[in-house]
């Protein structure tokens, strides 16, 4: 809980700023996840995009192995997102877990932290066996060829660096703190009773 | 180049895909992003807390750098349209850990890094929205953006304060620049200060009320009921209230002098409200009361203790810097700039230092501070005219007070240059 602030008393004691209205929405934890899922389903990235994609570079044989472990991607985004969830969904989640998991090996606290934040909280075997898919479908295609893809794809999701308002402006940090003991005037004298102050009842 | 709220924008999202032309600031140019408001780290959080507050944070900072990411007319569309931005931003401020709270020292480092993120974006989304021109293409009517800041509370007197208690310490210039911009382009500020100090002022006369030294409704002209049993004081509230009075009156003077300090024309606002009388006596009755209860009182926790001396000491600095940020703004600069009301402004400023003679605790604490010697010569040499009686009198007064107090002023004196602006 936050200390007594001066703030707060004018917030509630003056008529200078916005009155409270406790009936408007507070987005939770959960409200965000949903709406952070809907925002990443309109991305341009689709799943029909990316079985396309693995499915065109590779000769038939190839592509039923890729094919099972696509289907293995889904698969864990359904264990995932939860299985009353629709299609739409579901291969929403697919096309997350193959942009998180298409250049690593493993599931690291990077990951794990990246499906939370968009899913809540999810069997980490799920995680697992949907890197070690998009791992081997990955494999099969090549790397650098599937990273081209990926970020064609996402570019327009990504912020623009060059364009953030406040990128030039240098901002500090520093905070006021309290006064260091030693530089305190007073100090000294403080310790003898105030003899003109009449207020020691 | 016409400016955005005269823009007009072609979309083709209405409502059967076809094509509409709509204002460039409009609600439905909003995008639905859901801000989620900040909540602080706690003192002893658990792993759990943590991953919250990080997974919280990063929801955070992912929006405002969505937001500051976007093209100038669709940032105002949020801003002004979407209010769980507003929430969101309004709950930073509310509970944003400050430097001087008592546990600000965040639990680990992955905190403090998503607590330095959050604080860098919240200030950057506030400096957009003071800015009313952000390039040649990019710009609002300063009159219209001065209602759209006011008439959607994108500002206000309390946010204001916040800005200037959170970032003002290494930001005292782009805040400076800010807050000017805010009253200059939307006057209406001003009306809310004048009607918010009194909301101020009546914080000191709680906190005299708590600790005793004024009953509720007594005036300054009537005496203390002497019989009055089981009155509260500093010394006699439970060991928690004391703890809130003393951090509650050092958020307020810190608060009032970050303020007056970044924003300086404030001062003449604050000086018409009687701000320096009331601050002077306020001084006098509760700070001797406040260090005697921290000083005597029986504290288990010796730390708590010296935590709480520590805030005095302080506030008592923060309250006597506000005194002379006001009395420099509103009678020093002027006669220091020549003005063509000098004698009025020597006047006032003499009758201050006269006000303050029988408070002797605040004159000798000032007088350390700010030697009062030293305004004396300055009057001196901007009006040769200056009365030479009162002057001595004035000072022998400033002595007088050092001998109340029972301290002798220190030999080698501070240098305070009183230089405009």
């Amino acid at each position: 809980m936050s200390p007594p602030r001066l703030t707060g008393a004018l917030r509630s004691f003056s008529t200078v700023s916005k009155q409270e209205d406790f009936t408007d929405q507070v987005y939770d934890l959960k409200s965000k996840r949903l709406k952070r899922q809907q925002l990443f389903s309109k991305d341009s990235l689709t799943w029909q995009k990316i079985v396309q994609f693995i499915t065109q570079h590779l000769d038939k044989a190839e592509q039923e192995v890729a094919t099972q472990d696509l289907k293995h991607v889904l698969l864990a985004a359904k264990q995932i997102v939860g299985a009353e969830q629709g299609q739409d969904t579901i291969e929403s989640a697919a096309v997350f877990l193959f942009e998180t998991f298409h250049n690593k090996d493993h599931v690291g606290h990077d990951e794990t932290r990246a499906i939370k934040q968009m899913f809540g909280p999810f069997p980490s075997s799920a995680a697992d066996h949907s890197c070690a898919a998009v791992s081997r479908a990955v494999a099969s295609v090549g790397e650098s060829l599937v990273e081209d893809f990926v970020r064609s794809q996402s570019s327009c999701r990504t912020p623009q660096r060059s364009t953030t308002f406040g990128r030039n402006i240098t901002f500090s940090y520093e905070c006021y703190a309290l006064d260091p003991q030693e530089a305190l005037p007073w100090a000294e004298s403080s310790e003898k009773e105030t003899s003109g102050g009449g207020l020691d009842f | 180049m016409i400016p955005l709220d005269e823009q007009q924008v072609t979309e083709a999202n209405g409502p059967l895909g076809k094509e509409r032309t709509l204002p460039a600031l409009h609600p439905d140019r909003k995008e639905e992003r859901c801000f989620v408001p900040y909540k602080p780290p706690s003192e002893d959080s658990s792993p759990a807390e943590v991953e919250e507050f990080l997974e919280h944070g990063l929801f955070i900072t992912e929006d405002l750098d969505w937001l500051l990411n976007l093209p100038h007319d669709k940032f105002w569309c949020q801003v002004v349209f979407d209010e769980s931005l507003q929430k969101c931003l309004d709950s930073y401020l509310i509970h944003a850990p400050r430097g001087l709270d008592p546990s600000y020292l965040p639990s680990s480092p992955a905190v403090a890094d998503m607590q330095r993120s959050i604080h860098r974006a919240v200030f950057m989304t506030f400096l957009r929205m003071a800015t009313h021109k952000e390039s040649k293409e990019s710009f609002i009517t300063p009159s219209v953006f001065g209602e759209i800041i006011y008439n959607n509370f994108l500002f206000d007197i309390p946010k204001i304060l916040d800005l200037c208690v959170l970032f003002g310490k290494g930001n005292s210039q782009l805040l400076h620049k800010m807050i000017e911009n805010i009253f200059t382009q939307q006057p209406c500020y001003y009306g809310d200060l004048d009607e918010a100090v009194p909301s101020i002022l009546q914080v000191l006369d709680t906190i005299l009320a708590k600790c005793g030294l004024q009953c509720e409704g007594a005036t300054a002209f009537e005496p203390l009921k002497l019989s009055s049993h089981g009155r509260p004081s500093a010394m006699t509230m439970s060991q928690q209230e004391l703890v809130d009075l003393v951090l509650y009156l050092c958020d307020s003077c810190s608060t009032i002098h970050a303020f007056l300090d970044i924003f300086p024309a404030a001062c003449s606002t604050f000086h018409s409200h009687r701000f320096l009388n009331r601050l002077v006596s306020f001084y006098e009755m509760a700070v001797p009361d406040l260090e005697k209860a921290v000083r005597k009182r029986n504290f288990d926790d010796k730390s708590l203790q010296e935590d709480l001396w520590r805030r005095v000491c302080h506030t008592r600095r923060r309250m006597v810097e506000s005194a002379h940020l006001v009395l420099q703004h509103t009678c020093l600069q002027p006669i220091l700039e020549g003005s063509e009301n000098t004698p009025t402004f020597v006047e006032e400023l003499l009758q201050h230092f006269t006000t303050f003679l029988p408070e002797k605790r605040f004159l000798a604490d000032y007088d350390e501070q700010f030697p009062v010697a030293d305004d004396v010569s300055l009057l001196q040499q901007a009006f040769p005219l200056i009365d030479e009686t009162r002057t001595t009198y004035l000072l022998q007064g400033v002595a007088d007070a050092w001998d109340s107090v029972g301290r002798r002023r220190p030999q080698c004196r501070p240098q305070h240059a009183h230089s405009p602006g």
